[in-house]
């Protein structure tokens, strides 16, 4: 959703190499085939669906966390009609922490899996800085392994905070660090911007949509950027709504879409408190995110991708 | 069921929408003709001598039988003159809607209003919705040079445009709120923190005329109405403690009437009637007809009924569940029963009944069946000006009453043949005991029949429409369902929109803000052809597809998406409608009036804009673009013409001197004209030259589409408000946006059918009457023409839609015969399944408290949009 503007002007990539468990081969091969863009069409390999990690730790509370910011949405429901603004704002440091939490707990960080030596995560830190052929080897039976994406245009900011200082926690911590500077800074006015398109007010309640947008990009762009980094086909991706379904993905994709469904009760003529502008669509995107981030996991939806061309093929030869 | 080849499907499905809609229209607005005039007495041998010559006619809305008659009312002494037998308690049943407009209606006209008065009322404008036109008893009253007053409700001064001698009116502030409680939400009641101010400000502004008004002896009806106890109502239900306490308030009003009447020697017949326009539920709600709505109090008051004789009533009284205490009349009985007490002739329309319990004021038993036989005959002249089939004369079979009567009219018929030969009995013995009994049973049986022919829908013909829409729908289903179902996701997509939509019909507040829907759903479809465009991109390869045909470079069509989403953006702010948010602020109305400049800056390009393309659109020769520049510049100056005389804040301050004197000489009709007799040449000389180049082979193929559709433009332009003018702009950046997408033929017409909704609303259409736009309906007309101010009218509000449609021809035009027969079946089929599925909503929601506020306007758009918009626009614009 952010970084195809700065779409990099890049060089090819090692295609992945991964064991796709329950996703179709078929899938995940359609999914990484040719691009063609303005110039000299780069073959760009994005990289796969990501697991949650598998560790029972992990496991457990890839579950809880979802119901558990569900829970907390629910429970400050009545302060949230009350004085949605405070209300938003108060709520903002713990979403984050929360999401950092999960993050880190049960996703695999940018650019490297855990047990990345220091040199291999160095590498791995900087997702889009060289466009090295790093290694894609699958470090784990059923977890694919990190791309390392190449992308040479974007890499300014992923190489700016990836430095190169890395320990064993710094590979974590890097990862949430971007995760959360990202967000503030490029993900909520993105999704603001998003959010006005889609009919939010423009001309008032400035602090509704911002805060709103904020959330958003705290349930959508905080696992996305731990576990992508600024990897420029990921985003591209994203852009495009491409991604292939995976937790990450589906919560999301899930956060917009449940955004998108909260607007249905604000027309009706309840006069309810709660149907002022931001909170349906609010609670709609919490909704959403819990929906997205269980449903991408299950194996029917795992891998599978958005994509709409096969129609318009199809009613071409139909025309012929 | 896939019995009908596609073709033939598509052209029986369209001639059944219009016969369906036809049909269930019938069986929707019921004829129900109204007698214009005023009722004139007649022979002076049926002069009664009237027991009253003033009425103090006392509304208290909202007012439930039981607020008055229970045993917690607050109306004591009101009960202890019912005891006494000073008063005479009814529950007056008040038919749906019990709002207070048409409860007013009912009560002075005698006639209860129909389906299509309502919308007629809605649709004319705001100086004519009155009954100053209509037989009312205050017409009878001022006809005979009596003076009225009136204080309390200003609905009244509403109805009445001078009638009154003196008067105040207040304002209801809830005419808006009782219209926004709707039935299935009659639960969620109104957290609105109570003021006292409004219960006793409104009904303080009434009562502190009073002592005055009772000393003035030059008015013979004196009127009040008042809102705090309905208000009160809405706000805490009828069971707070402030309702008791607006009772007692209102019971000293009454106390205070009874004693001047009691007192004063000019008020010495006076007949006080105490009335409610309606009920409410047991939330203090109205509009429905619920037992609790249906059941307001009527009393008639005076010290004279003392000496009536007759049973003598209890009070209070236990309150049975259905509010029905003491007897039930009709609130339109109201208006022959007044009509008798005063001495004045029924009025014309008038379906009520004299009121039996009051004939005792006449002690001579002829007066009584004079007061009767006048009633009767002016039902009969009603029911004969009703049924005109059924001549009810005296030969007409008279033995066949004594058998079993089939039907009300029937009854009707037999009574009344009873009547005349009891009356010709009578002239000659002068034996009148069975008179009195035979013209109350004519009298009730024809009001049934009158009633019954005012209110009912005709249920056969709903049906019967209904099914003939019915079995369009399953007509095209199964080739709708082949050709979505080729196209995955444009189907679904389709199939969802056809769902969801069908479902908002149910629900009012949706069918108000329909804008929204579509905006919303609109916005899901750009992501949805972002989704496509991005994916497209990234899985073919460049050879596959041919991404040529647009302005834009193939990589410009990856964030075309973004400009149609800022587009979309302003469009939707452009005009705000519907109800929930039409106060807010738009471009249109806030921004553009304030930024004069810039709006003229807009309309000017979009006039230039369009000359270009015009003149360009087809020859390069000299004369073509005189031609076009001329009648451009025609256009543009009869735009300015009609917005110095129509809106001149538009312009600004200072020009406008300068304009209105240039423009004073110059008739705008006469410009109009030339425009319209411009564009029809330039339309001519296109396919003129068509025809010329088809011989010499296709050359510039859809060149003279080109022209057309720019052609049009402009008169959609003219037609369109100055406001909306720049909107044509950024049409054509969204026309040019899709272009550079490649979209294939079913997303071609998804996107068509979103845009004409889309831009429908953007225009500032909205699913209320109130919102047709006249302004441009009488461009180059001057006098009034049913057919050619309908069409203009109907091009001034579907100017988007009908772009859009031809913007759509357009962007299809490499389309084989075969896309266009699945376009037309997407678009027929959708037509077909929105149209059922209002007809379904205003059949089964016709005893709802928005019929006729949100779902019979919507049935009129619908019908506008299924024989205007669709066969009217879509379907011919495939076989120009």
């Amino acid at each position: 959703m952010v970084s195809s503007p700065a779409s990099p002007t890049a060089t090819g990539a090692m295609s992945a190499i991964h064991v796709n468990n329950n996703s179709s081969s078929s899938s995940s091969s359609s999914s990484s085939s040719s691009n063609s863009g303005g110039g000299p069409p780069p073959i760009l390999k994005s990289s796969p669906p990501v697991r949650i990690l598998p560790s029972q730790l992990a496991r457990i509370y890839s579950f809880a966390h979802p119901a558990a910011v569900l829970l907390g949405f629910a429970v400050r429901f009545p302060q949230l009609v009350n004085d949605p603004v405070s209300e938003m704002l108060n709520a903002l440091p713990f979403l984050a922490a929360s999401q950092v939490v999960f993050a880190i707990i049960c996703l695999p960080p940018a650019g490297g899996s855990l047990d990345n030596t220091p040199g291999s995560s160095s590498s791995g830190a900087t997702p889009s800085g060289t466009s090295s052929s790093s290694s894609n080897i699958i470090l784990r039976p059923g977890r694919p392994a990190r791309r390392k994406g190449g992308s040479g245009g974007s890499g300014g900011a992923g190489a700016g905070v990836g430095g190169g200082v890395l320990g064993g926690l710094g590979g974590k911590v890097i990862p949430s660090l971007l995760a959360l500077i990202l967000t503030a800074l490029l993900a909520t006015p993105v999704l603001a911007i998003l959010l006005v398109l889609f009919g939010a007010p423009f001309t008032t309640h400035h602090a509704q949509t911002a805060l709103c947008a904020a959330h958003m990009a705290l349930l959508t762009a905080v696992p996305l950027v731990y576990v992508h980094g600024v990897d420029g086909a990921v985003w591209r991706e994203v852009w495009g709504a491409g991604r292939p379904a995976d937790a990450v993905w589906g919560a999301a994709l899930g956060t917009c879409v449940g955004a998108w469904l909260g607007a249905v009760p604000i027309p009706l003529d309840w006069d309810r408190p709660w149907q002022a502008f931001p909170i349906t669509i609010l609670a709609g995107a919490y909704l959403g995110f819990a929906a997205g981030t269980l449903l991408g996991r299950t194996k029917w939806v795992y891998g599978k991708r958005l994509r709409f061309a096969e129609e318009g093929e199809l009613a071409d030869k139909k025309r012929e | 069921m896939a019995v009908v080849s596609g073709l033939s499907a598509i052209l029986i499905a369209n001639v059944l929408i219009p016969l369906a809609i036809a049909i269930f229209s019938s069986g929707f607005f019921p004829y129900k003709p109204l007698v214009s005039g005023l009722a004139k007495c007649e022979d002076l041998e049926q002069y009664v001598k009237p027991p009253f010559d003033k009425v103090i006619f006392m509304v208290v809305d909202a007012l439930r039988s039981d607020f008055v008659y229970s045993n917690a009312s607050g109306f004591t002494f009101t009960q202890s003159l019912i005891r006494s037998g000073a008063a005479l308690p009814f529950t007056a049943h008040a038919s749906s809607p019990t709002v207070t407009m048409p409860r007013l209606k009912a009560m002075t006209t005698g006639s209860t209003p129909s389906f299509l008065d309502v919308i007629f009322n809605i649709a004319e404008s705001d100086t004519s919705t009155t009954l100053a036109f209509q037989d009312t008893w205050l017409a009878q009253l001022r006809a005979r040079g009596d003076r009225l007053v009136m204080y309390g409700d200003d609905t009244w001064l509403k109805l009445f445009p001078g009638m009154f001698d003196r008067s105040d009116g207040t304002t209801s502030f809830y005419v808006s709120v009782s219209r926004q409680s709707t039935i299935f939400l009659v639960y969620l009641r109104y957290q609105v923190k109570p003021t006292l101010q409004d219960f006793t400000e409104v009904d303080h502004n009434v009562t502190r005329h009073v002592p005055s008004e009772l000393l003035q002896d030059d008015w013979s009806a004196f009127i009040m109405h008042f809102l705090g106890l309905d208000h009160i109502g809405h706000k805490l239900g009828p069971q707070s403690s402030h309702m008791l306490r607006k009772q007692r308030e209102m019971d000293s009003v009454i106390g205070e009437l009874y004693a001047s009447i009691e007192r004063e020697g000019h008020l010495q017949s006076t007949l006080l009637v105490l009335c409610g326009d309606h009920g409410m539920n047991d939330a203090g709600n109205h509009g429905g007809s619920s037992s609790g709505e249906t059941s307001p109090a009527l009393l008639f008051i005076s010290p004279l009924f003392k000496t009536m004789g007759g049973p003598r009533h209890q009070a209070p009284i236990d309150i049975p569940d259905d509010f029905q205490c003491y007897k039930t009349v009709d609130q339109t009985d109201i208006v022959p029963t007044l009509a008798g007490l005063l001495g004045f002739p029924i009025p014309l329309n008038n379906l009520g009944v004299f009121i039996p319990d009051l004939l005792g004021v006449w002690h001579s038993y002829s007066q009584r069946t004079k007061v009767l036989l006048a009633n009767a005959k002016q039902l009969l002249r009603r029911l004969e000006h009703s049924f005109p089939d059924h001549k009810i004369t005296v030969d007409q079979l008279p033995g066949r009453c004594t058998t079993e009567l089939l039907t009300s009219m029937h009854e009707a018929q037999c009574a009344w043949l009873q009547v005349m030969s009891l009356v010709d009995n009578s002239i000659s013995t002068g034996d009148q005991d069975e008179l009195e009994p035979a013209l109350k049973r004519f009298l009730s049986s024809a009001q049934e029949v009158l009633t019954n022919a005012a209110s009912d829908y005709n249920l056969r013909q709903l049906l019967l429409g209904i099914g003939a829409m019915a079995l369009a729908v399953l007509l095209l289903l199964p080739h709708a369902y082949k050709q979505l179902s080729i196209s995955m996701h444009s189907g679904a997509f389709f199939a969802g929109l056809i769902v969801s939509y069908g479902g908002m019909m149910f629900a009012s507040s949706y069918v108000e803000e329909e804008h929204q829907f579509w905006n919303w759903i609109f916005s899901a479809w750009i992501f949805l052809l972002h989704v496509k465009v991005a994916s497209r991109r990234s899985c073919a390869s460049s050879e596959q597809l041919p991404i040529s045909n647009g302005s834009f470079s193939s990589s410009m069509a990856q964030y075309a998406t973004l400009g149609l989403f800022a587009t979309h953006r302003i469009l939707r702010r452009w005009n705000q409608t519907g109800q929930k948010f039409a106060a807010e602020p738009d471009i249109a109305h806030g921004f553009l009036p304030t930024h004069l400049y810039i709006l003229w800056l807009l309309v000017i390009v979009t006039y230039v804009d369009i000359c270009v393309h015009l003149s360009n659109g087809y020859h390069s020769s000299k004369p073509w673009r005189l031609i076009c520049i001329a009648v451009t510049a025609t256009a543009f100056l009869f735009k300015l013409g009609s917005v110095v005389s129509d809106f001149p804040e538009l312009l600004g301050t200072t020009h406008i001197g300068t304009l209105k004197q240039a423009f004073n000489k110059v008739p705008l009709i006469l410009l109009s004209r030339i425009v319209f007799v411009g564009l029809l040449l330039l339309i001519l000389v296109t396919l003129y030259s068509r025809k010329i180049t088809c011989k010499k082979g296709p050359v510039k193929l859809g060149m003279h589409t080109r022209v057309m559709h720019e052609a049009l433009t402009l008169l959609l332009i003219t037609q369109s408000r100055t406001t909306n003018i720049p909107l044509f702009l950024i049409f054509r950046l969204q026309a040019v946006t899709f272009a550079s997408m490649n979209l294939s033929g079913i997303e071609l017409t998804i996107t068509s059918l979103l845009m004409q909704y889309m831009t429908f609303f953007a225009f500032g259409g909205s699913n209320a009457i109130s919102s047709v736009d006249l302004s441009n309906a009488y461009n180059g007309i001057d006098h009034y023409s049913f057919f050619l101010v309908g069409l203009l009218t109907f091009v001034g509000n579907w100017a988007g839609p009908i772009w859009w449609a031809s913007a759509a021809r357009r962007l299809r035009y490499r389309q084989t015969w075969k896309g266009r027969e699945v376009h037309m079946t997407t678009l027929t089929f959708h037509i077909a399944t929105s149209s059922l599925c209002v007809m379904i909503a205003c059949a089964t929601l016709r005893a709802h408290l928005f019929i006729w506020t949100v779902f019979s306007p919507k049935y009129l758009y619908m019908m506008a949009w299924a024989v205007m918009g669709h066969l009217g626009v879509n379907l011919l614009g495939e076989f120009s």
